[in-house]
């Protein structure tokens, strides 16, 4: 069943066009994550499903009911802010239970409720603290309690993660992602980090200035992208794009395609060669960055931006010494003078 | 073996001298502004509360001397001290209860967006600019049904039979400067106000939005809590101000007519400067600042309950 459908939404900041024509169904129980670079319009596009923005145009469906006319309170959604947006002068409980302050139910069942959605979080023993009083994890925590107990139809997500500390950031990432297994709520989450997109997503929708670029699953955007904004964006580190007529280029004519002017090929795609003929591409290392359990090398091959390879493990290849990159036919994607992808060549 | 230890700050603070050294020395650097304050603080102040205790009038220049608690004893007794004590209390909270609702009003107004905000918030902060004196003239005119068009209006809506100057009416002519001084404060809370009322995130509005506030619960429990704090210093402040600010009723009635509009600090004046009784003026400051005291401390205990976690 469809949660929400978006019919052709569009938004107009006065002469400004944020969003253009979207279209997406996502469905009951699902977790989406809207990723793309920062002004791209995808929180823009998560404050409208809420209603906290009005929609210039389009019809937004929840379930069947057009919610385009109807108060965010009305909408049965719950958000969980990039601020938090904790009531400071509130304690943690007060802070959990405002939703239902607010509708007048019984004591008890606010008790119940609170005490509930704060043994999911580990908020037990934090109840009668006052935001401020609260390491940042905690309020992340507490803004998500605050959705639990809303108990709604929708949670929204606006870069929850974003002000936590990259240990943290981690921690609550594996936290949402059982949150979603237990309560089985559709879920829309907003991020500009294309790990949280792939880690968390059901699907991913990857926007770019206003448009929607590709919809799928994480695996499928990863795999075939639909054009290059879409390849350069998942993956790290970013696929390497090499121009078809790039001197270093050597590419058997099997491999190759008349139409298409780039070729794509991801850094962990790539085997390390000796520099000669039967190497797809040569060239000398210019930088390494050892992770242990990586190797990376950035290449020198003639272009302005160097070629990126990822080796597993420890790899003891010095700084200026020669190299040959060799990949897979199927590792390869190639892309056409407008960007998109070519896909009899994944195909055939 | 002997070694010498190094030395570290506070060390020889157990010999007598260089204690008394290490005791006295901030003093020593602050005592220019400590002399400073206690010049033209202190000295005054203990100067003044001496004179509740003399019989020092300039009419009666031969009866001077300590005369003990005789000046509190013709306070208690003193008919138009609690008449003026009793306006002191309706003119006080005449002028906060319109002057606070009013500006607050115009605060919530002003925090919305609309075209001109920017010049509107100008305009708003003229009556502040304007000098009490000058204020307290015009609306005196504005009174007199000679001149001034409010008796008229008055007259024309049914409220007064025929055009008369509130002012001239024992009973009603405390509500002219009352009015007065509700237009000249409502600038203050409006804008102190609207400094709160920007201070608080937006995002707080959302999230009570998301949690089905309606507009008056966002305001009870999100808008109010945040205000307290700025409500309580801004009412304490206008209070004491507006309970020692005599310049309009003496502008608009003089006291009169009969001592109807007198305050207390009206009365301080009339008696100390017209009358030229310094001791008795001293006695009616010295219950004015003890009650004014008390209301400070009273709100200000209520404000630590209000600040928290805010």
């Amino acid at each position: 069943m469809t949660a929400i459908t978006l019919n052709s939404i569009n938004k107009r900041f006065g002469p400004v066009h944020v969003l253009k024509d979207i279209s997406l169904q996502f469905d009951k129980g699902e977790f989406v994550v809207l990723v793309g670079p920062s002004g791209c319009g995808k929180s823009t596009l998560l404050r409208m499903i809420a209603g906290l923005e009005p929609v210039s145009s389009g019809d937004m469906i929840f379930g069947d009911t057009r919610v385009n006319d109807l108060e965010p309170r009305e909408r049965d959604i719950a958000m969980v802010f990039q601020s938090y947006a904790l009531y400071p002068h509130m304690n943690v409980e007060r802070n959990l239970g405002f939703s239902l302050e607010l509708r007048k139910r019984a004591a008890a069942e606010k008790k119940d409720r609170t005490s509930h959605a704060a043994g999911i979080l580990g908020l037990d023993k934090l109840l009668d603290r006052f935001p401020k009083a609260l390491s940042g994890g905690q309020r992340q925590r507490v803004a998500m309690g605050r959705a639990i107990v809303r108990d709604p139809q929708i949670f929204l997500f606006d870069e929850p993660l974003s002000n936590l500390d990259a240990a943290l950031r981690i921690e609550m990432r594996i936290e949402i992602a059982k949150l979603h297994q237990r309560l089985g709520t559709t879920m829309v989450y907003v991020t500009h980090d294309q790990v949280e997109a792939m880690t968390l997503a059901d699907r991913i929708v990857v926007m770019n200035a206003g448009q929607v670029e590709q919809v799928g699953t994480p695996l499928d955007l990863y795999s075939n992208p639909a054009n290059l904004f879409v390849a350069g964006f998942l993956g790290s580190p970013k696929m390497n794009f090499v121009a078809h007529d790039d001197a270093a280029l050597n590419l058997p004519s099997s491999l190759t395609n008349p139409s298409a002017q780039t070729y794509g090929i991801r850094p962990e795609h790539i085997k390390v060669t000796a520099p000669d003929d039967t190497a797809h591409l040569v060239g000398t290392i210019d930088v390494v960055e050892r992770l242990g359990s990586d190797t990376i090398f950035y290449i020198n091959h003639g272009a302005t931006k160097p070629f990126v390879v990822r080796v597993p493990g420890i790899d003891r290849t010095a700084i200026g010494e020669k190299i040959g990159c060799q990949f897979q036919p199927e590792d390869l994607h190639l892309f056409d003078q407008n960007g998109q992808a070519i896909s009899e060549h994944k195909n055939g | 073996m002997t070694m010498a230890l190094p030395t570290s700050p506070g060390n020889g603070r157990g010999r007598p001298l260089k204690r008394f050294q290490w005791l006295v020395e901030p003093y020593l650097y602050l005592s220019p502004a400590i002399i400073l304050i206690a010049l033209v603080i202190l000295v005054p102040l203990v100067v003044g509360v001496s004179y509740a205790f003399q019989a020092i009038d300039l009419l009666n220049p031969f009866e001077t001397g300590w005369v003990g608690f005789a000046n509190f004893e013709k306070l208690w007794a003193d008919r138009l001290f609690w008449k003026a004590l009793t306006n002191t209390f309706w003119w006080t909270l005449g002028s906060l209860f319109f002057q606070f609702f009013l500006g607050l009003g115009l605060a919530l107004l002003l925090n919305k967006p609309f075209a001109g905000r920017g010049l509107v918030q100008g305009l708003v902060f003229l009556p502040w600019a304007v000098p009490a004196f000058l204020s307290g003239l015009n609306w005196a005119w504005l009174f007199n049904p000679i001149i001034g068009p409010i008796p008229h209006w008055l007259a024309a809506l049914g409220i007064m039979e025929k055009p008369q100057n509130i002012l001239a009416n024992p009973e009603l002519a405390l509500w002219g400067p009352i009015v007065a001084n509700v237009w000249f404060g409502i600038p203050f809370f409006a804008i102190t106000l609207l400094a709160a009322l920007q201070s608080i995130p937006r995002d707080l509005y959302e999230a009570a939005a998301i949690d089905g506030a309606s507009v008056w619960q966002s305001f009870i429990k999100i808008t109010v809590p945040f205000l307290a704090p700025t409500i309580a210093i801004t009412v304490m402040l206008r209070t004491i101000w507006i309970a020692n600010f005599a310049d309009l009723i003496y502008i608009m009635t003089g006291g009169g007519p009969a001592n109807s509009t007198n305050i207390i600090s009206s009365y301080i004046f009339t008696t100390a400067f017209r009358r030229l009784d310094f001791a008795y003026a001293s006695t009616l400051a010295i219950a004015l600042l003890v009650l004014l005291l008390a209301y400070a401390m009273l709100i200000l205990q209520m404000r630590k309950h209000l600040v928290k976690g805010i």
